[in-house]
């Protein structure tokens, strides 16, 4: 058998590793289950579950992650792709979203500062 | 590859009783049709997936392979019923048969190691079933187990009653003599009768499978044709 070319290994893994688990009590994740719910063939799925096929398009991947009752950003993120929701937030207030997010890349936020600046944010939306 | 003799009892046995356990653990699963592939890929949690087995093994008319020691089956993806909703029946078929190979063959191939790729990538698959395979034992089991647990007794009796209102066999020969005569069949094969194109849609195979199995349970009676599966 030929060698297969790798596509974003992880994901894939991850997604066998996710349904493998949740299949052993629910044939709702077999296989072609799981791609029939997700709207992908079962051969699509395969591929990408083996490493064989670039992942599937966002909002596939985020369907997939309430299905799988997992995080659809870390999915995403092990996809390499985005949320499209992300980038319609970043054009309706393009100058100063750009503005936080280089901003806090370049200083070297940690999560738990960004998680501090989320948390004074709902605050003041509260107080509103 | 040589194997024991089965009898088509002991088969049968085998396939009814892992159709009894797919229900002990999955007791809402819903059993007509067979879900063949949950069988394979939930119960018994074998690595189930599609690949495009013609290219990558090289053999025209593969239909699906097996891995023993890796308990991996993979179905050519031109069986893909999602794709090509066609193939369904021939799909069940052969996820059955790979089903019937792991039940009744596995103990062939577990015991010995492995056999590595020559080239250092991943093992040979331990069966390759094809399309045009002449039916040697190996085979002729597996599909004589496929046939068994796709389409139970019981369940066939059952929808026949329900649809006949009796299970009083159809006499098919005049329909096949007519269906011979229509669209000149080639010699030594069988038009498949109505009846069991109906039946086929119900257990999701192939007509020609389900016309089988309706002959070698005497629903089906016709003059010319051989029963397969006793």
């Amino acid at each position: 058998m030929p060698p297969k070319k790798p596509q974003n290994e992880k994901f894939g893994h991850k997604i066998k590793e996710l349904r493998e688990a949740k299949k052993k009590t629910d044939p709702a994740f077999s296989l072609r289950g799981f791609a029939k719910a997700v709207g992908v063939s079962p051969t699509f799925l395969s591929q990408v579950e083996n490493n064989e096929s670039t992942p599937p398009s966002a909002e596939n991947i985020i369907k997939m992650a309430e299905l799988l009752g997992c995080d659809a950003d870390e999915l995403l993120a092990l996809a390499g792709r985005f949320d499209p929701a992300l980038q319609q937030i970043i054009t309706q207030k393009p100058r100063a979203m750009a503005d936080l997010l280089r901003t806090a890349h370049e200083v070297g936020a940690t999560e738990e500062q960004l998680q501090r600046v989320m948390e004074q944010l709902r605050r003041k939306e509260n107080k509103d | 590859m040589k194997v024991d003799y089965l009898s088509p009892g002991k088969i049968e046995g085998a396939a009814l009783t892992l159709l009894a356990e797919y229900q002990r653990k999955f007791p809402s699963a819903t059993l007509l049709p067979v879900p063949v592939d949950d069988i394979v890929d939930c119960h018994l949690e074998l690595d189930f997936g599609f690949a495009n087995l013609i290219g990558e093994l090289g053999v025209p008319d593969v239909l699906g392979a097996l891995w023993m020691n890796e308990r991996k089956v993979q179905i050519d993806q031109s069986l893909d019923p999602t794709n090509f909703p066609a193939q369904e029946g021939r799909y069940h078929f052969t996820v059955a048969h790979e089903c019937g190979h792991w039940i009744l063959h596995r103990r062939y191939f577990l015991d010995k190691a492995a056999q590595p790729s020559l080239f250092g990538g991943e093992a040979e698959p331990s069966i390759v079933c094809r399309s045009s395979q002449k039916k040697k034992p190996v085979e002729w089991q597996a599909d004589t187990f496929a046939s068994y647990l796709l389409m139970p007794k019981e369940q066939v009796f059952a929808v026949w009653q329900e649809k006949h209102g009796s299970l009083e066999p159809y006499y098919a020969a005049e329909e096949i003599a007519g269906l011979t005569a229509r669209w000149s069949v080639a010699d030594g094969s069988i038009p498949t009768v109505r009846v069991a194109k109906e039946m086929a849609q119900i257990f999701k195979v192939s007509g020609q499978a389900m016309q089988i199995r309706l002959n070698s349970l005497g629903l089906i009676q016709t003059s010319n044709e051989q029963s397969i599966l006793v």
